[in-house]
């Protein structure tokens, strides 16, 4: 067992935190408060936008722990965890199935653009009443006499819509079928009768716009569908196991960022003429915050490298997925406490980071289906 | 095993894990389990994994269809045609 990176992870790492820093270390958001093309293209100038798609369209070519650790310095080193965030899902809920499930036709010059930033991808699978259930979806393709698909029904939540150029979705083709007729397909955003809505506002990654998406009899070439007819639930799950893999990462860099602001802070702040750090409460907070991030990370790199090597990945990805998203969630809360008002406040950034720590413990399958899946691969 | 076993073997799971004992002995082996929901993604991969530990029958991905899993017949069909026992493996550490 070997815990060092290698020279080559060291490298990237090192120059992925170092570039994030430099160019989009605080990269002002557009007037609306979303990113920007301009964002969007220098995150793609740093082959972020590609981690994990084949040299030959233009991607970096590196399985899911090389695109985890590049992510995980993205997320330390951009401020805006939006687009840290739009960046991961474009890439790993959308460019993954792309890659591995697109017809050729359509293959090579997506995911090219996907890579170079041209192409900007959003994930359409929540409904208003499938959640963790997507067996329950209710938007249909009912295959036409051309051997088209047509799409009729809405989405409630898909990130990134309102800047997409490209629609991941799914929908039912065979009602019979339950879980095993879902179908998945990559929808271009300007076909007729695809209906993006307006920006909803939310929580936190505020920078990520994030819209309801209508299919009103949507005509979809047979060339743009996922897979297989009735795969879409194995090439949805798919996308997951990178997304829960890889996009945690990043969280695991914003906790790095985290942590250090707190220990300066504890280092530097006095009251009652102690420094802060001096007092138990605040030094064992610090040990707890350290403690939740090193074992969401071993976890995360053991999920990611048990999907790399083509192993049974569904539990430990789970484990990963949850310890993570439970860690950025308590370690925000705890650098709130420790900053006191100033991490009330907004200017220093501090609440900021709890806001957009809470919806890990939702999107990519909520805490409760991870714990699901933990309980069954435990033989419950 | 034979087909007889396989079915009362599979039968006796998907009763006892997601019927709650099935007291009303609705289950047939025509039963259309996704259609009824029976079956959804949790509880398939439960049956997998049933499969794979208790009658040494890993099925592959692209073995996950509609057609293998509508009813009790297609899947004692599909695990009588993927054959001889193999080798049950413990998650992740083969």
């Amino acid at each position: 067992m070997d815990f060092d990176l290698t020279a080559d992870q060291q490298r990237r790492y090192d120059e992925t935190l170092a570039a994030t820093r430099e160019q989009l270390g605080d990269a002002p958001s557009g007037a609306d408060g979303y990113f920007t093309r301009q964002q969007w293209k220098v995150a793609a100038s740093l082959g972020l936008t590609g981690l994990c798609l084949p040299t030959e369209q233009g991607g970096g070519g590196l399985g899911a722990l090389d695109t985890a650790l590049s992510l995980e310095a993205f997320g330390r080193g951009c401020r805006d965890t939006g687009l840290v965030f739009a960046v991961c899902a474009h890439l790993l809920a959308c460019a993954v199935p792309i890659r591995d499930f697109a017809s050729q036709e359509i293959r090579d010059g997506m995911v090219s653009g996907l890579a170079s930033g041209d192409v900007i991808a959003a994930n359409a699978m929540t409904e208003d009443d499938a959640g963790s259930d997507v067996g329950r979806l209710a938007v249909r393709a009912r295959r036409d006499d051309d051997g088209a698909y047509v799409l009729d029904g809405e989405k409630s939540f898909a990130s990134n819509a309102p800047a997409a150029d490209a629609i991941v979705t799914y929908a039912v083709t065979n009602p019979k079928a339950g879980f095993l007729g879902v179908t998945g397909f990559v929808v271009p955003r300007d076909l007729p009768g695809v209906v993006v809505g307006e920006p909803m506002e939310k929580m936190g990654l505020s920078s990520c716009p994030a819209s309801r998406v209508r299919f009103d009899n949507c005509r979809v070439p047979e060339a743009y569908r996922l897979g297989a007819e009735g795969q879409g639930g194995a090439v949805f799950q798919h996308s997951m196991a990178w997304e829960r893999a890889c996009l945690l990462a990043a969280y695991l860099g914003a906790m790095e960022h985290q942590l250090a602001r707190c220990v300066e802070h504890a280092r530097r702040r006095e009251q009652f003429g102690r420094r802060i750090g001096a007092f138990q409460a605040i030094s064992h907070r610090i040990a707890e915050m350290k403690q939740r991030l090193e074992s969401g990370r071993l976890l995360l790199y053991r999920g990611c490298w048990l999907l790399d090597n083509g192993r049974d990945h569904v539990g430990a990805i789970a484990l990963a997925k949850l310890a993570v998203s439970e860690a950025a969630v308590a370690n925000s809360l705890d650098a709130v406490q420790i900053f006191g008002g100033a991490g009330y406040l907004s200017a220093a950034g501090i609440e900021q980071q709890l806001r957009d720590a809470i919806p890990t413990t939702i999107f990519s399958g909520t805490s409760e289906v991870q714990r699901e899946l933990v309980a069954r691969e435990a033989g419950l | 095993m034979s087909t007889d076993e396989i079915s009362a073997k599979v039968t006796a799971f998907i009763k006892e894990r997601f019927l709650s004992g099935d007291e009303n002995k609705e289950l047939e082996d025509t039963t259309p389990l996704l259609e009824w929901g029976v079956l959804n993604s949790m509880n398939t991969a439960l049956l997998l994994m049933y499969l794979r530990d208790e009658l040494g029958v890993v099925v592959p991905p692209t073995g996950i269809v509609a057609e293998n899993f509508k009813d009790i017949r297609s899947i004692t069909k599909m695990v009588n045609d993927l054959g001889s026992p193999q080798r049950a493996t413990v998650a992740g550490t083969e």
